[in-house]
């Protein structure tokens, strides 16, 4: 919308102009020489309003375009070699033209009137175009409102053109020379403020050097060749004195402001670079700090890191030192081959003393010896301690080619800079934390997943066996694992495993004990046996550090025994007449050992099973539950409450039992899975007591 | 989790070690450092002192395992010493003191090492 909105503009202002233009043309045209003061007045005006019109286009159409000093500069130049060559070829080529209307002033000329009418058009657009320019360039990169003195300055330059009006009466001649002074003192005045060279780089100062005193003298041979016999002049004053005037005005701006331009620029120069410097600083901070929320990537960062090191420090090569197992290596090295930076790092740390700094150090490498062995001269480095939670994990260097050592400015920007860089790497690392971190829990998902599959998903069902079993996963699976084996109407056989080890892997383990346990169920009746066996055939898949504890039991429902056999499993409770007794028959966890020694010490405990016999089996996620204070919940509490409630029935019992636990580790997070599995031989429900205590009641009642 | 760290001293030319706090999967990989390091400068006859160690896991479990066979292979031994109770009663109830020699004292241990080399002479 806006954009549209000045485009419109500068169309109106374009039409303005070309209108003005034609009108002037025309009039130039039908009334050539104008000796009365009616006319004289009429043609200053629509040469004033040509000016203006132009003046107001090409003000708008700069504005759109981005204004740099330099290109306006540039642009002056151009103009003004223009107007510089017009005025010296007017001389022999439109000489003889200019003469020959002179010396019949009343004779109309058709292609003089033309031919002068175009010269003047261009150099009154240049004139134009010069004037905007300088005020473009008194504008810019002033802070305060200063329109005030350039407006007043335009206004005595009008006043000072349109004089030119007076010069026939040549009392009256005081007023133009007047107005001519004061224009040129508020010139003068308005040319000392020249505010911008101070924001351009050096390099563009040196050119503006060269081309200040370049335009500034063209300015004066504009001046100069402007005299009353010259062609130009007689053309000029032709077609419009005022703008001879103002013409003349531009020139001496010109010279004025140029020569100005020049010596600031002179004096400017020695501070550019210190400058030009600060300003870098400054912008590499700005980008620096932006990029601490955008890259991720290490490597990517690195990189970046050393490159801005080596701009804000101004040497000629950077890289990081990064401790990889406590070896420094050299990492995103810049203009610098990774031989000579580890060279250069070894220097700096062997100097020194592992290079245990706290801010940036700087090296001289005079006493290198071996200086021969890079394959470029460096003179200087520098070295910043990149800190991760306050322990230097790397370092930035960079190095200098050149014989200018490090100062006190290189070291604040580098401190600041490390600084910057210390909290980017400890972003990306946080973030790769937390990306591992959430494959991860994926994996554990997984893990979880697997496990619950391969639990029962229901306890059998047996008349005198009531059976209850809960499982709690730990976040880290911890890989543990039951089962029952319905094996016939007379055989019940259960196991309870604890796979060594957390996660997925444990999940797989488990997955392929349960397979060896539901075949070798099926074929083999005794615990010892089975685990025997599972033993061998683990020894082919299990790696040396993994093993797992199991107990095998098997219940014969019509014989009423129990067979029980254990592979470094937490001991099987036995609850019976309010004594809880551990059966804990000696054997070796399966994985451990794949000698006969295996066998030999594995042994076989049967017992005959008696009314209300409880026989529990866990994992020791039950009994090495945490509190706070990080103290076990132990095998003590664990039977004490069993033996509390050994009456209840089977489901009862264990929910106390998960109810104790959890109220004993609450606040502290579960680390390893829990497993109860608890079976009720035979339970006589004591229901007489209550009966007992309700005919009681009834009695007290008769 | 608590920290977990070793420490090492050569008594004679039996290796001790020292271990220290929580003994679990995160910090097995310290252990395993130790021991192979051990491997790695030919010291095969070791001496576990597990004094100053509070828990051990599965997984801190199978660090033993991973090296006891590398290390009788090479006429040495990972002899255990000095266990609190808890600690004693995790590596009883998988039957590790069928597999491995546990002593209640360090200097036990150690000497057991010295009669055997006394005995082979």
């Amino acid at each position: 919308m806006n954009f549209e909105l000045s485009r419109l503009k500068i169309n109106a202002k374009f039409q303005f102009f070309i209108g003005a233009a034609i009108i002037l043309f025309f009039f130039k045209f039908f009334i050539p020489s104008s000796e009365n003061t009616v006319s004289l007045i009429i043609n200053e005006l629509l040469v004033g309003i040509t000016i203006a019109s132009f003046i107001f286009f090409l003000m708008e159409w700069i504005h759109i375009k981005k204004v740099n000093p330099l290109s306006l500069v540039m642009n002056i130049g151009i103009l003004t070699a223009l107007i510089f060559f017009f005025i010296i070829f007017s001389n022999p080529l439109l000489g003889e033209l200019s003469s020959r209307t002179q010396s019949a002033p009343l004779r109309f000329d058709l292609i003089y009137s033309l031919v002068s009418f175009i010269y003047s058009t261009i150099i009154l657009g240049s004139v134009s175009y010069i004037f905007l320019a300088f005020r473009e360039l008194y504008f810019l990169k002033q802070k305060r409102n200063v329109s005030t003195y350039f407006n007043t300055m335009v206004v005595f330059i009008i006043l000072s053109s349109y004089s030119t009006l007076l010069q026939q009466n040549p009392d009256l001649l005081y007023i133009k020379d007047t107005f001519f002074i004061i224009t040129i003192l508020l010139v003068i005045l308005n040319s000392i403020k020249i505010s911008w060279i101070a924001f351009i780089i050096k390099k563009e100062k040196k050119i503006l050097l060269f081309l200040s005193i370049i335009i500034a003298v063209l300015f004066v041979l504009n001046l100069a060749g402007n005299s009353d016999s010259s062609t130009n002049y007689q053309i000029l004053t032709k077609f419009s004195p005022a703008f001879l005037q103002f013409l003349k005005i531009n020139m001496i701006y010109g010279a004025i402001y140029f020569s100005i331009l020049f010596f600031t620029t002179l004096f400017h120069i020695p501070t550019a670079e210190a400058f030009d410097r600060k300003a870098q600083e400054v912008s590499s901070l700005q980008y620096f700090s932006k990029l601490i929320t955008e890259v991720f990537d290490f490597d990517d960062l690195v990189d970046t890191i050393a490159e801005i090191a080596s701009k804000v420090s101004s040497a000629d090569a950077s890289w990081i030192a990064w401790k990889d197992n406590d070896v420094l290596k050299s990492i995103g090295n810049k203009s610098i081959g990774f031989l000579d930076a580890d060279l250069l790092t070894t220097y700096a740390k062997d100097t020194k003393k592992n290079i245990e700094v706290s801010g940036t150090e700087f090296l001289a490498l005079e006493k290198f010896q071996k200086k021969l062995q890079l394959s470029e001269p460096f003179y200087f480095i520098s070295f910043s301690p990149l800190k991760m939670h306050n322990e230097a994990k790397g370092f930035l260097f960079t190095a200098r080619k050149n014989n200018f050592a490090f100062d006190d400015e290189d070291k604040n920007a580098l401190d600041t800079f490390s600084d910057y860089a210390s909290v980017a790497i400890e972003n990306s690392h946080l973030f790769e934390e937390s990306i591992v971190k959430e494959r991860l829990e994926k994996e554990l998902d997984l893990a979880r997943e697997v496990q619950r599959k391969i639990l029962p998903a229901k306890n059998p069902d047996y008349k005198d066996l009531n059976i209850s079993s809960v499982f709690i996963p730990a976040f880290e699976v911890g890989g543990d694992y039951y089962d029952f084996f319905e094996i016939d109407s007379d055989n019940f056989g259960f196991v309870i495993a604890d796979v060594s080890g957390k996660g997925i892997s444990a999940a797989f383990i488990m997955a392929e004990v349960k397979g060896i346990f539901e075949s070798l169920s099926k074929t083999i009746r005794s615990p010892k046996e089975i685990l025997v066996k599972a033993n061998e055939i683990l020894q082919r898949t299990l790696d040396r550090k993994s093993f797992v504890s199991a107990a095998y039991g098997l219940i014969d429902l019509k014989n009423e025994t129990l067979k029980i056999s254990r592979a470094g499993h937490c001991p099987v409770l036995l609850i019976r007449n309010n004594i809880a007794e551990n059966m804990k028959p000696s054997g070796i966890g399966l994985g451990l050992n794949f000698t006969e020694h295996f066998a030999n010490t594995l042994e076989e405990l049967k017992i005959d099973l008696e009314e209300n016999d409880t026989i529990v089996l866990y994992t020791d996620g039950i009994t090495e539950a945490k509190n706070k204070n990080l103290e076990d919940f132990g095998s003590g509490l664990f039977e004490k409450i069993l033996l509390e409630n050994c009456d209840r029935n089977a489901d009862e019992i264990s929910n106390k039992v998960i109810h104790e636990v959890t109220l004993f580790s609450q606040n502290n997070p579960q680390h390893d899975d829990i497993t109860l599995v608890i079976l009720k031989w035979k339970q006589i429900l004591k229901n007489d007591g209550e009966k007992e205590w309700q005919n009681s009641v009834l009695q007290l009642k008769t | 989790m608590a920290e977990f760290s070793t420490s090492t001293k050569d008594v004679g030319e039996v290796s001790v070690i020292y271990l220290q706090g929580y003994l679990d999967a995160h910090t097995a990989p310290a252990l395993e450092n130790t021991f192979s390091n051990l491997v790695e400068k030919g010291k095969y006859q070791t001496v576990v002192n597990f004094k100053e160690l509070a828990y051990i896991s599965s997984a801190g479990l199978g660090v033993f395992m991973a090296f006891i066979e590398k290390m009788r292979e090479n006429n040495g031994d990972i002899k255990l010493s000095s266990m609190n109770d808890k600690v004693f009663n995790i590596f009883d109830l998988l039957g590790f003191p069928l597999l491995y020699e546990i002593y209640k004292t360090e200097d036990e241990a150690i000497n057991k090492y010295i009669e055997s080399k006394n005995l082979e002479k």
